[in-house]
Formats: structure tokens, C-alpha cells, sequence
């Protein structure tokens, strides 16, 4: 079978950190190849590499056995190849086809623009009839789902003349159901002759779809394998080198205490329309992690801003106990209560990535006058616990406490975060898609943190979109659909009740 | 599998042209996410040579005797005593404004009223001295405590438009320059006009309203002042709590929000800070350098404000000593002016040249660029 895509001995490296060593991959026609591996091993780099982005230092690289150097993404898209990445390249405000257009050969042909554009919709619709996507050519991109905006940036790649297709983790944004759509398209797209690169930390896609596998550990291809042919244990194995302490399994028969916050009736004024939330009803108790399972985009995220008094518009009751009404609470004295919060959106919420590691540790706890007087801002102490903390907490990558938090990788970005929230033993945990985009050991660190919340009496809400997260952690599970809790499930919850649940409504 | 490889030819059938790469093709840029400072320091560095290089080059074209241009530019301005004098004694208002630029930058407001709130600084310490307020020792202290209120006031009306009503403080407080300055025009041209020779200016101030001149005949009290306010400012944004707080609000304000950071209290407090400091600004020049209000003494400040705060990235240090490289540019251009009747434009081009040198610098700070050519 012809390669279609080699890279041999690929070095690179960004400011002195060695992203990339020796590294050899190659994808055939007509398979699905998978590139399997923890964040920060590689797999983004290397695969930046081949769609033009990144020039390596080292290595060689070859399409359809001939050698080929690349100058950016335009050098690769005559190459015929095309990327999506992770986080979508779309431009909001256009049409699908206006952004389709863009890097299409149509961009610069013969005819008037409005000519053009509606050849190219017939194209687009053609296509997306042909791999079953349902998508309008004249809809605005900000309208469209993510799920949507994925077969959009397909179609954009593919319409644009790739035969060989990277995919950065496609399926980490995606219900199940989605997933299984489009890994069955890509799988289809393999099979007709496109040479398809899936790149991913979820096992099970790699196992039911990927023809061959090459796992990366530490900037190197570790090995390339058949996953038919080998056992998970053994591709977790191959990823992360030694085993992976799996976090236990909630306890059973432990009650929980009493009602923390009670958050009754709350609706996000709305100017028209359904408001995105539409009256919650929570109750948190202390030593219980109450998990709230549910489509991404039904009021999750709206939920979490009201929890973390982001929103002043809200309506509806939020009472803490022992405090009462914690609307009229200012941010900084909600966190004087220990009220600790694990946003979603890292780098807009939890971070400042343009400030140091030891600035975003030290502005979780400064109000409470723990690093001096409001004259004096006590650094060394702050360094000193910075430090501390650092450590306690595993945050790999630090190498010096006045390095930008934007340099740190996803999942030590995320250990920060815990290591600021959690310096002080927090009473409640508003937790947003804790593991959301983490390897297995990062994601296992977090979870292992919210049961030692837990554990030590602490209101824990997981909110997740990852329902195998919400079922191995809850001791109780709500599920949201459409601003509102839909249903409530004493664990140990039957999966198939809760997915139910989840998609009934929506 | 046989059915694969027959869909490829269509690879084959479009053979991939092979353009000869341009020159310009064989280089790629990426973001640089993070460089040593002496890095950062070389570039400004070279960069800066190379903005004095060109306007050198400019000048000598201009009929400016090469051989004269480092004695005239360099030699002159900072060893005359006369021409240090000179440069201080323009710096002390351009600290005041750089910094007043910088504390505003810092929360994430663009302060374009500088000279608005300069000019209202100056009209309130020629309030005090024009109703004659308060005994004569206590004069000066009160004049410029008129001047910070009244900077301060006039800083708050942007302010409470964007925090409030979401007005945009770029046209907001630019516009309010207008009202301050047409303001000004009225009381010179008005009530406060000169009554010795009807001239459009106030009554010169009296000995005890302006600022001491303690070495030599500058205004070493106007530098000392600015000096002193670089000191606080510096321990403001350096070592304060507020200083953390403003970094939070400047690099993330929702993030800021979220973990506490009184958001809006540190915005209005900066912008505040910024009016009272421009107010300053306004006070020493009308007591330490023209000893009365005239009608036109703030021009040129606001632009240079703004231009400082961007040169020093906002650091109220840097603000101090990018403040007196420029005072020495104009005094540099001013001899210039008078030994080689270069046009005072020219001064102004030379400034411009070497702020585009500098803030050109910032790309080679943020990205690197690379060879495309791979060794194997």
C-alpha cells in the first residue's frame, strides 16, 4: 500500500523546551491512522509539523513518496494536506461558504464574487450530501453548534483538495452520539482513499476506529501497533509508561450532611427568547459531590457564571448556610467563605496567562491579607507558598515561579488552578468540566482532589459534559437539559436512564 | 487492499505543481512565547540605534554638517549646563503626563484627556492665586492640591460614562480636551485676563506662588515634585496590593472578577489617580515654568503622554527616564532649530521615526523567524 505521509527523525523545539525528538510517523492511503498520547507528548506538534505551521529543526518529510518542505499551511494544502484543529478556525460573523471560501481555489477564480460563492455552494452542498452532513452553505458559523462547525471545518479542508486529513482531537467537544457519527464518516472517508491522521487521548475511539495506532510518550513515537491487536491495558501502558493510580470509586452508605447551598428558582433575565436558565432547583450537601450530567450549551455554563457571581442579573435565590443570601456577597468575600471554583474556560476565568505562575496562585488568597498589607505585598511569603504549593500539587513544567501561567500545558494550567482553589480546605466546589482536554493522569489528579474535598466535608458540584465523569464521582446525579434539572438520580444511577434523560428533553 | 489505491491516482492525475519557492517563502514566522529580558534589551537597543541612524541620516540631508550633528545632538544637550537645565525643566511635566498615561493604560483605560485634565489642574492653581486663598506660606501646597481635585474631577466624568453607561472613553475624554481647553480660552480672553497690558493671560503669579528654584535659575522644585510622584507611582503599580490587583485587571479583567479583584473600584481609582496626576502636570507648568495661566501651554502634552506611558510599557521607572530622552530631543531640536534654522517639524519627524523604530521592536520580541530548510 502507497504511504501517503512520512515523517522521519522530526526534531523541534520552542524556547529551549524539546517539543518534538526523533520522531517518525507515516500514514497510508485508505486508513485511519491514530496518534495516541497524554497532553504535552507531542501529537499537536508533530502533526502542526506536517500541515505546514511549524518548521521542524530536524527530520524530513515525505507525501506520496516524494520529498517535501513546507512554508506554511498554503505549501500543505497543495500538498493536499488538511488540518482541523482542535480549536476551530472559523470566522464567526460569515456564512459557511464565505468561510469554506477562504484557502478555496474558488478565493481567486474567473467570474464575480457572488458567482463564485454560489458554485462553491453548490459544491459545499454536494459534498456534505455525500458524507451526510446536514449543513446549510448560507448559514452564519456563530448560529452552528460545534458539532457543526466541525463538519464545516471538514468540508473546508476537504473542498479545498486534501487527501489526507489530521483531525486534532475531534471528538474531545462531541456528545457520544456525535462522536459516533463523525469517526464513522472519517472511517468512510479512509475507506473511498483519503489517508486520515486522528489524533486523540480517548482509547475507545482508537480501538473501534483506528486502523493502525502510533502512541507518543514525551516527544518521541513510542510505537506503532494494530489496535486490534493489542489490549487497552497495554495502549495505556504504551501512553503513559508507568501505571496510573485510578482514582476510588465513590463510597457507598456514607451520608451526606447537611444542605450547604440551596439555590432555588434561579432564571437568567432574558430579553426574548428561552432564557438559559429557566429556574434550577440545587440543593449541595456537605461531603457530597453532586454531579450535574448534561448536553454541553443548556445552561451549564450560565449556571456556573451565577455560582462564581459573574452575573448580576440573575434572578432567584442562592443561600448559603450558616451565611444566607450569597448574591449580595462581593466575589472576594464569596471566596473568604472558601468557596472554591474550577471554571471551564481556563485561560478566560481561571487564569491570566500573561502573568507569572506565582502572581495567579498568590491573587486567590492577597484579600485575605495572607501576603501583606494592602501597602506592602508580602512576596516572599507569596513565592514561598507559591512554591509550596507547586510542589504539592504536581504542576509539572514550572521552571521558574516567574513564568508567564500561559506557558504551562493544559493539564498542569488546570493543577494551578487546584493549587490556588484548594489552598485552603474549601467548604463548597463549583466544579466546570474539571478534565476537560486532560490526559489520564491529569485528569485522574483532579478527580482524586475533589474526592479529598469531599472526604473532607466539603459541597462539591461537577458539572461535566463527560458522563462517565459524572457516574464515577457523584453520589448524587442531576441532569440539566435546557436550563432546567430535568432529573435527579440516587447513584448508583443506571447509565442508560441517565443518557436517556439527557437527550429526551433536549 | 486494492480498491484504496485506485481512488488515489486522482493525486497523480493533478501532479502538485513545483513552484520554486520565493525568497520570501523560505522563511516562516512563529509566536514567540517567551524571551530572556537582555534578549528584549538588545533588540530595543539595536532598534533604537537604528531610528537615530535614520533620523541622522534625514538631518545631514537637511544641511546639518555630519561632523556637528553628535556634537549638537549629544554633546551639547547633555554636558551644556545650560541645556540640562533646559531639559529638566521640560521633563518635570512630561513625567507627570507619561505617568498619568501609565497608571490609566494599566487598568485597561485609554486616557486620550491628559490635557483636558492638565488644563483644569492649571486653572485651579490659578484659581487660588487669582482669589488669593489662604496665608501665603500655605500657597503653593494648596495650589497644588486644587490642581489634583480639579484633574481628578475631570478624569471622573469619562470614567463614570464608560463604568456606568458603557460610553467609549477614547471619544468621551478626548472630546472633553475641547470643552477644558475652549474653557480656558475663556477666562484668559475673560475674567481672569492680564489687567496690565490686556494680554490673554492671568496676572503673573507672585514670588511665593511659584515653584522655588533652588540650584541654578531651572525649577529644580517642579523636578523634585515629578520625581517624588515617579517614586509613588512606582510603589503603586510595584509594590502595593493595588499594583497586583491593576496587573489582574489588565492581563484578564473577568478573570480578575471571578477570583475577586474589585474590578471596577481599581479601574475608577487608576483613572482617577491618572486625572490628578495630569492635574499636576498643569500646576507645574503654570508654577514652575510660565508663572501664570496662558492659552496655550498644554498643547503637545496629551500626544507626548501617551507616547511615553507606550515607550516605558507603562512602568512609571521607565516613564521617568523615557520623559527626559524625549525633553532632551526637544531641547536637542530647539538648538537645532536656532543654529541650522531646521523647522521645528523636523524635531517632531525625528520623535516619530524613533517611536516607530521602537514599537517595530515589539515583532521581533513576540515572534521568531525561522528557516524553513530542515537539516537532517
Amino acid at each position: 500500500m502507497a504511504t501517503a505521509l512520512q515523517l522521519t527523525g522530526i526534531g523541534k523545539s520552542f524556547d529551549g523546551f524539546q517539543a518534538l525528538t526523533d520522531a517518525d510517523f507515516d500514514a497510508r492511503w485508505g486508513e485511519v491512522h491514530a496518534l495516541l498520547g497524554e497532553n504535552g507528548a507531542g501529537k499537536s506538534s508533530l502533526m502542526n509539523i506536517a500541515a505546514g505551521l511549524y518548521a521542524p529543526e530536524a527530520g524530513r518529510m515525505w507525501v506520496d513518496d516524494n520529498p517535501v518542505q513546507l512554508g506554511g499551511p498554503r505549501d500543505a494544502a497543495r500538498h493536499r494536506i488538511g488540518m482541523v484543529h482542535q480549536h476551530f478556525k472559523l470566522v464567526k460573523p460569515f456564512t459557511v461558504a464565505e468561510n469554506i471560501l477562504l484557502g478555496h481555489p474558488l478565493a481567486t477564480g474567473e467570474g464575480s464574487h457572488r458567482k463564485r460563492l454560489g458554485t462553491l455552494e453548490a459544491q459545499i452542498r454536494a459534498k456534505a450530501g455525500e458524507l451526510g452532513f446536514d449543513i446549510d452553505p448560507r448559514q452564519r458559523v456563530a448560529h452552528l453548534s460545534i458539532a457543526e462547525q466541525q463538519r464545516v471545518e471538514i468540508l473546508k479542508v476537504l473542498l479545498a483538495g486534501a487527501r489526507i486529513l489530521i483531525l486534532d482531537e475531534p471528538t474531545a467537544v462531541l456528545t457520544d452520539v456525535e462522536a459516533e457519527r463523525l469517526l464513522s464518516t472519517v472511517q468512510a472517508l479512509a475507506r473511498s482513499g483519503a489517508a486520515v491522521v486522528l489524533v486523540t487521548h480517548k482509547m475507545a475511539d482508537v480501538k473501534t476506529y483506528a486502523d493502525r495506532v502510533t502512541v507518543m510518550r514525551g516527544g518521541r513515537t513510542v510505537k506503532t501497533v494494530d489496535p486490534k491487536q493489542v489490549a487497552v491495558a497495554e495502549l495505556v501502558q504504551l501512553t503513559v509508561g508507568d501505571s496510573v493510580a485510578v482514582p476510588q470509586r465513590r463510597r457507598d452508605g456514607v451520608a451526606a450532611g447537611a444542605p450547604r447551598l440551596t439555590v432555588r428558582g434561579l432564571r437568567s433575565a432574558a430579553a426574548g427568547g428561552r432564557p438559559a436558565l429557566d429556574g434550577i432547583d440545587l440543593q449541595l450537601k456537605a461531603g457530597e459531590i453532586y454531579g450535574l450530567a448534561g448536553v454541553g450549551g443548556n445552561g451549564q455554563g450560565e449556571l456556573a457564571a451565577a455560582l462564581m457571581g459573574l452575573d448580576d442579573t440573575i434572578e432567584g435565590d442562592i443561600t448559603l448556610q450558616d451565611v444566607g443570601d450569597l448574591k449580595r456577597l462581593s466575589n472576594a468575600q464569596r471566596r473568604s467563605l472558601q468557596f472554591a471554583a474550577i471554571p471551564a474556560d481556563r485561560y478566560g476565568l481561571a487564569l491570566a496567562g500573561a502573568l507569572t505562575v506565582a502572581e495567579n496562585f498568590g491573587i486567590g488568597q492577597v484579600h485575605a491579607g495572607r501576603y501583606g498589607s494592602p501597602w506592602r505585598l508580602d512576596t516572599r511569603t507569596l513565592e514561598a507558598d507559591a512554591q509550596a504549593a507547586v510542589e504539592h500539587f504536581d504542576v509539572q513544567g514550572v521552571r521558574s515561579l516567574g513564568q508567564k501561567a500561559a506557558l504551562l500545558s493544559g493539564g498542569n494550567a488546570q493543577k494551578l488552578v487546584l493549587a490556588r482553589e484548594f489552598g485552603r480546605a474549601p467548604r463548597i466546589v463549583l466544579a466546570h468540566s474539571p478534565s476537560r482536554g486532560l490526559d489520564v493522569r491529569a485528569g485522574a489528579q483532579v478527580h482524586a482532589r475533589l474526592l479529598a474535598a469531599r472526604d473532607a466535608g466539603a459541597a462539591v458540584l461537577l458539572i461535566s459534559e463527560d458522563l462517565d465523569e459524572v457516574l464515577a464521582l457523584a453520589d448524587r446525579v442531576g441532569v440539566m437539559t435546557r436550563g432546567r434539572i430535568v432529573a435527579e438520580f440516587d447513584q448508583p444511577a443506571d447509565r442508560q436512564a441517565v443518557g436517556q434523560a439527557m437527550t429526551d428533553h433536549g | 487492499m486494492a480498491d484504496a489505491s485506485a481512488a488515489v491516482p486522482s493525486i497523480n492525475a493533478a501532479p502538485v505543481t513545483s513552484r520554486r519557492p520565493l525568497a520570501s517563502r523560505r522563511f516562516a514566522l512563529e509566536l514567540r512565547q517567551q524571551m530572556p529580558w537582555r534578549r528584549q534589551a538588545l533588540i530595543l537597543g539595536v532598534s533604537l540605534i537604528i531610528g537615530m541612524g535614520v533620523s541622522a541620516a534625514i538631518l545631514v540631508a537637511a544641511g546639518v554638517p555630519a561632523n556637528e550633528l553628535l556634537n549638537e545632538f549629544v554633546l551639547q544637550t547633555l554636558f551644556d549646563k545650560q541645556s540640562i537645565q533646559a531639559v529638566l525643566f521640560q521633563a518635570a511635566p512630561m513625567i507627570l503626563v507619561g505617568i498619568a498615561a501609565s497608571i490609566a493604560f494599566r487598568a485597561r483605560f485609554w486616557n486620550l484627556g491628559l490635557e483636558g485634565q492638565m488644563i483644569w489642574g492649571a486653572i485651579g492653581a490659578t484659581a487660588i492665586s487669582f482669589f488669593d486663598v489662604g496665608p501665603a506660606a500655605l500657597r503653593l501646597p494648596l495650589m497644588l492640591a486644587m490642581a489634583m481635585a480639579l484633574g481628578l474631577l475631570w478624569a471622573m466624568a469619562p470614567t463614570l460614562l464608560k463604568l456606568k453607561l458603557g460610553v467609549n472613553e477614547i471619544i468621551s475624554s478626548l472630546m472633553l480636551n475641547y470643552i477644558a481647553s475652549n474653557f480656558l480660552l475663556h477666562l484668559v480672553y475673560g475674567a481672569w485676563k492680564d489687567p496690565k497690558d490686556s494680554f490673554p493671560y492671568s496676572p503673573q503669579f507672585r514670588a511665593f506662588e511659584r515653584l522655588p528654584e533652588w540650584f541654578g535659575n531651572v525649577s529644580t522644585a517642579a523636578i523634585g515634585l515629578a520625581l517624588v510622584v515617579a517614586l509613588l507611582a512606582w510603589w503603586f503599580v510595584g509594590i502595593s496590593r493595588a499594583g497586583l490587583y491593576l496587573r489582574f485587571v489588565d492581563a484578564n479583567p473577568r478573570m480578575a472578577d471571578a477570583v475577586g479583584v474589585p474590578v471596577r473600584r481599581m479601574i475608577f481609582s487608576a483613572v482617577l489617580l491618572s486625572g490628578a496626576l495630569s492635574g499636576i502636570a498643569g500646576f507645574v507648568v503654570v508654577a514652575g515654568q510660565e508663572g501664570r495661566l496662558t492659552q496655550a501651554f498644554y498643547a503637545g502634552y496629551g500626544f507626548s503622554g501617551i507616547l511615553i506611558a507606550f515607550l516605558a510599557r507603562n512602568n512609571p521607572l521607565a516613564a521617568t527616564v523615557v520623559a527626559v530622552l524625549v525633553a532632551a530631543l526637544f531641547v536637542a531640536g530647539r538648538n537645532l532649530q536656532v543654529f541650522y534654522q531646521i523647522p521645528f517639524s523636523m524635531v517632531q519627524l525625528i520623535q516619530a521615526i524613533v517611536v516607530i523604530c521602537v514599537a517595530s521592536s515589539d515583532f521581533f520580541i513576540r515572534h521568531r523567524i525561522r528557516s524553513v530548510v530542515s537539516k537532517t
